[in-house]
């Protein structure tokens, strides 16, 4: 076994864990909302990209663009239909409201994209670079650009302009933010439209890896929770070091280990390392 | 003399309870006015209602006007940018954010009729302290200085009306008095302010009328120099010290 290979393996993992979280993350972080729809969001975002290629003759480059638009729109329209409980931060309600939107999700997907598995294909997928022993791909090259130049760019929107601080006062308190002149309801929809393309975009990115299936969602995102946890709820830089530590932890394990209890092992991870801090890794 | 800021037949209830019951209120054009009353009076209620805001979900009855302009159904991020700026009891900052984030989450409007705008130099002038201060966050400042950056924020969003609701609240009491002596030489130059306060002695002190409030009803209201003699207020708030 290569370990600088599986070093590399661990990075590009990880940058798609975190940018799958990284939506996820500022929903809870700076809305405190949470969407149980994640994994059906991935899977449309998915299948939006496939079918804008499969059947309109899109290229790769630009169907990934048309599914972060069309999460966006389709973000739009949830939260617009959520934002009573959003307001109210009736969370055990969105839970559940989120849960129903998954499986309505899941459900129309199956009969508008059928049951089988399908290839979502990226022509950077087929472009290796190897370099000795080790290789890689030009989509693991833009996987891993990609999620570090979001990441900079959000830290940079949340902690050094005013929008920035206006998503961080709503997320202290929506009903102060309101005396200070500034419409919550709109910011949290900009939040969830967020959360909604950036799902897309690391769907446009990361599901070339494998075929896509209309049932994937759930178990293509269990792993964001680990990250968005593990990182300290919230925390942009602490999920950008959560989600490269996991990819670290998966292709180390799944080598040296057993690639079967990789998932059961992260969570144990998780488990023993929120014992230790339950604030994960961004608490002070 | 013109009116700011006028309620009418106010009434907030928050399930069965009537907390406010049929208020009628006016603000004038560069007036203070101060609302007394024990703990539980609705005071806060009633102010909160004003600015068309509440931490619960109480069901407000009744007219607000602003400059003759209705509030009624308003949202209050809506009243807030039409000048009915209210600093809310207790937390009134966010922790979060360093002092100058807080300030500059709001903005100066671009129409400025009837409103009262207050540059950076004027903050810092009238609590020299937040400039120092100013890349402190919220949750590392003392009770005083979240109240200045408080009512500062209020002023930068160019008030109409300001609505202060017990700005003393947990203050010690010569910062009590220096906060209101600032807000009165505010209403000097023009401003117009309501505000809710349980230290009648110093609201008494300060203000050009005053309301007695109690179980959710106006019981009095008048000039500051007649309500000194008024035998509600002597009885319940000022004692036998000024009897």
């Amino acid at each position: 076994m290569n370990i600088l290979q599986q070093l590399i393996n661990g990075l590009v993992l990880g940058s798609g864990y975190a940018l799958i979280a990284i939506g996820w993350t500022v929903l809870l972080g700076a809305a405190r909302l949470v969407n149980f729809a994640h994994g059906q969001l991935y899977m449309l975002g998915a299948f939006v990209a496939w079918a804008v290629m499969t059947k309109l003759g899109v290229n790769y480059f630009l169907a990934v663009p048309i599914a972060v638009v069309a999460l966006g729109l389709l973000g739009v329209g949830l939260q617009g239909l959520m934002l009573r409980p959003v307001m109210q931060q009736n969370l055990t309600s969105l839970m559940i409201v989120t849960l129903g939107f998954g499986y309505v999700f899941q459900g129309g997907a199956a009969r508008l994209f059928g049951g089988d598995p399908e290839r979502f294909v990226s022509p950077l997928q087929a472009a290796e670079i190897r370099i000795g022993e080790i290789w890689f791909t030009w989509q693991d090259v833009l996987t891993l650009v990609g999620t570090l130049l979001l990441f900079g760019a959000l830290w940079l929107v949340l902690n050094r302009t005013r929008v920035g601080a206006v998503v961080r006062s709503v997320a202290e308190d929506p009903r102060l933010a309101q005396l200070f002149g500034i419409n919550a309801a709109l910011v949290y929809i900009g939040v969830f439209v967020f959360e909604c393309a950036a799902v897309a975009l690391g769907a446009g990115l990361v599901a070339p890896r494998s075929p896509i299936l209309t049932s994937m969602g759930f178990d293509e995102v269990i792993l964001t929770f680990v990250v968005v946890v593990l990182g300290g709820i919230g925390s942009v830089t602490g999920s950008l070091v959560a989600g490269f530590g996991l990819g670290l932890f998966t292709a180390l394990f799944g080598a040296l280990v057993s690639s079967a209890y990789t998932t059961a092992a992260a969570f144990f991870v998780l488990l023993a390392f929120l014992v230790l801090r339950p604030r994960g890794l961004a608490a002070r | 003399m013109t009116i700011d800021l006028e309620a009418t037949g106010l009434s907030v209830r928050y399930g069965g309870n009537v907390a406010v019951d049929g208020v009628d209120l006016a603000v004038p054009t560069g007036r203070m006015v101060g609302m007394v009353g024990a703990n539980g009076a609705g005071k806060s209620t009633l102010i909160n209602a004003l600015a068309g805001w509440s931490r619960g979900t109480p069901v407000v009855r009744g007219t607000v006007r602003l400059g003759g302009a209705s509030m009624d159904g308003l949202s209050p991020h809506r009243r807030a940018a039409q000048g009915l700026v209210l600093v809310p009891e207790g937390k009134g900052i966010f922790s979060e954010l360093t002092v100058m984030e807080n300030l500059a989450l709001v903005r100066p409007p671009a129409d400025t009729t009837g409103r009262h705008l207050f540059s950076m130099e004027e903050i810092h002038e009238l609590f020299p302290r937040l400039a120092e201060r100013r890349h402190h966050k919220g949750g590392m400042l003392s009770g005083g200085e979240r109240q200045m950056v408080a009512v500062s924020r209020a002023l930068r969003a160019a008030p109409r009306v300001l609505l202060l609701d017990e700005p003393s609240a947990g203050l010690a009491p010569r910062l009590v008095y220096e906060l209101l002596e600032t807000m009165r030489k505010l209403v000097d130059r023009g401003l117009s302010l309501l505000l809710v306060e349980q230290n009648v002695r110093a609201t008494l002190e300060l203000v050009d009328e005053l309301y007695l409030l109690e179980r959710g009803k106006v019981v009095a209201r008048g000039p500051a120099a007649a309500m000194k003699n008024d035998p509600r207020i002597l009885e319940a708030y000022l004692g036998s010290l000024t009897a």
